[in-house]
């Protein structure tokens, strides 16, 4: 154990030649598939993630209508070949906590009062995987929903902050994970700030939490600018088109 | 009061500007369309393009679904006969229905199906939007062959035109029929076709493009070779 964690932090710098504070290289790309009212690509790192949003459409089953405003369920889901090991298709316990947590998340931004009686599906889908997974579906869903135009108090932008090797560093990549002390996502509402999701895997001391929080809330506000970017560009290219 | 007024609001964005949800637009404006407030401050509800007029701020959005509105002309696609009304599509989440008495005396004793059959493409207006978007429609017209293509909702003003000029120059140069539904559908029959899909479909691609009637104008003379 001890010999790994000399490995991941060398010189001041992680495994990959980034600084502490350091995001992952990202791309976000708006409505990429065609049928979906709403959709977004993601690379994140070595991440790949799909999400789209259908609706507000007819809420099957029909007892889940609710009179008095929308229903939004997320999906996600982790594809057979994401991961190195062949993953068993299909929902298990961890996809569908993250699906619900996710949901969770979106629930408090999107303005479900607007469409009653209806339902809006959110899929996130991870087509490789490479730590931090949840915070890239979130971050692809809310700029999915964006693009569906359905109307959201704000975005969700959302990053994984950790301890490796004694060190609090922002968005783990897989090593760093597997490897190290503790992980811990984080998605806010980048207006005011407020915390939609927090997880932690691993022990933090109280100080080292404080210290995580800061970080992981000013990688969250880089990931922000990063989706508005993407949205605004997405209707500056059809405007340039042609 | 005015004067008043005018120095005190503080605008962050600028006229056409695109803006995402949650964006904070300006402080004490007023606000129209998919705006809210909190406290003093506006924010966009959702992503658009902002348009300011004076002291009033308001968001196009640039995509969603059709949200029936009271007035509006709508395309349906008769998908059900119930008793004594029909369940007509408008391409909305919410059902929306065609009473029987707009076509017979007496429509829970006679065959509906004899007037409008399940697969029928109408045109009507919507007389009554309830609480829960569910809605009921008046004045239908039967909209026999012809073909039905998709827009985006929320840019069928533009299809339209202002006072209906982009559709009238398209009906001119092309002669062809078109209806224009608000939940957008469109309704198309007779000459060129083609050519008036792929004209809509440009008015849709760059509806928020300067100088579109121009070029559409330039593109239709064109191809008809006049």
């Amino acid at each position: 154990m001890t010999n790994e964690d000399i490995k991941l932090i060398k010189d001041g710098k992680r495994l990959d030649g980034r600084k502490f504070d350091e995001l992952r290289e990202i791309k976000i790309e708006v409505g990429v598939l065609k049928r979906a009212v709403g959709s977004a690509y993601i690379e994140w790192g070595k991440n790949k993630v799909m999400a789209g949003v259908y609706g507000p459409r007819e809420l099957h089953p029909k007892y889940l209508r609710d009179p008095t405003k929308a229903h939004l369920r997320c999906v996600y889901n982790l594809a057979p070949f994401s991961v190195e090991d062949r993953k068993r298709p299909g929902p298990d316990r961890r996809s569908v906590e993250i699906s619900k947590v996710s949901s969770d998340a979106l629930n408090s931004v999107v303005m479900l009062e607007k469409y009653p009686n209806t339902g809006i599906d959110v899929f996130i889908e991870i087509l490789q995987a490479d730590a931090g997974t949840r915070c890239v579906g979130l971050t692809a869903a809310s700029v999915a929903l964006a693009d569906a135009g359905i109307p959201m108090r704000d975005m969700v932008s959302s990053c994984a902050v950790g301890k490796v090797s004694g060190e609090i560093v922002l968005d783990l990549m897989k090593e760093e994970d597997n490897l190290g002390e503790c992980d811990l996502p984080l998605a806010i509402i980048p207006r005011k700030k407020e915390v939609v999701l927090l997880q932690m895997d691993g022990k933090l001391t109280k100080d080292e939490f404080k210290k995580a929080y800061e970080l992981a809330v000013n990688g969250a506000m880089k990931v922000y600018e990063m989706q508005k970017e993407a949205l605004v560009s997405s209707i500056n290219n059809v405007m340039i088109e042609e | 009061m005015e004067k008043d007024n005018a120095g005190e609001f503080m605008l962050y964005v600028q006229d056409r500007e695109l803006v995402i949800p949650g964006q904070l637009i300006g402080e004490k404006i007023r606000h129209d369309i998919n705006c809210f407030h909190e406290g003093d401050s506006v924010f966009s509800s959702i992503h658009g393009i902002a348009r300011v007029e004076n002291d009033r701020v308001r968001v196009i959005p640039s995509a969603g679904w059709y949200v029936p509105k009271e007035g509006d002309v709508v395309i349906g696609v008769v998908t059900n006969i119930l008793p004594g009304r029909w369940a007509v599509d408008i391409r909305s989440p919410y059902l929306c229905t065609l009473r029987g008495e707009e076509v017979t005396r007496d429509p829970l004793s006679v065959d509906l199906s004899r007037y409008f059959k399940v697969g029928d493409i109408i045109s009507a207006k919507i007389s009554m939007v309830d609480e829960v978007h569910s809605c009921q429609t008046t004045g239908p017209w039967k909209l026999e062959k012809g073909i039905i293509i998709d827009v985006n909702p929320k840019r069928v003003p533009r299809v339209v035109g202002k006072k209906r000029s982009m559709l009238n120059i398209i009906k001119e140069k092309t002669g062809c029929k078109i209806v224009v539904g608000q939940n957008g559908w469109i309704w198309i029959k007779d000459k060129q076709t083609e050519l008036v899909i792929k004209t809509i479909k440009k008015v849709e691609r760059e509806a928020q493009t300067h100088g579109l009637t121009d070029r559409i104008t330039g593109m239709l003379d064109k191809t008809l070779g006049k």
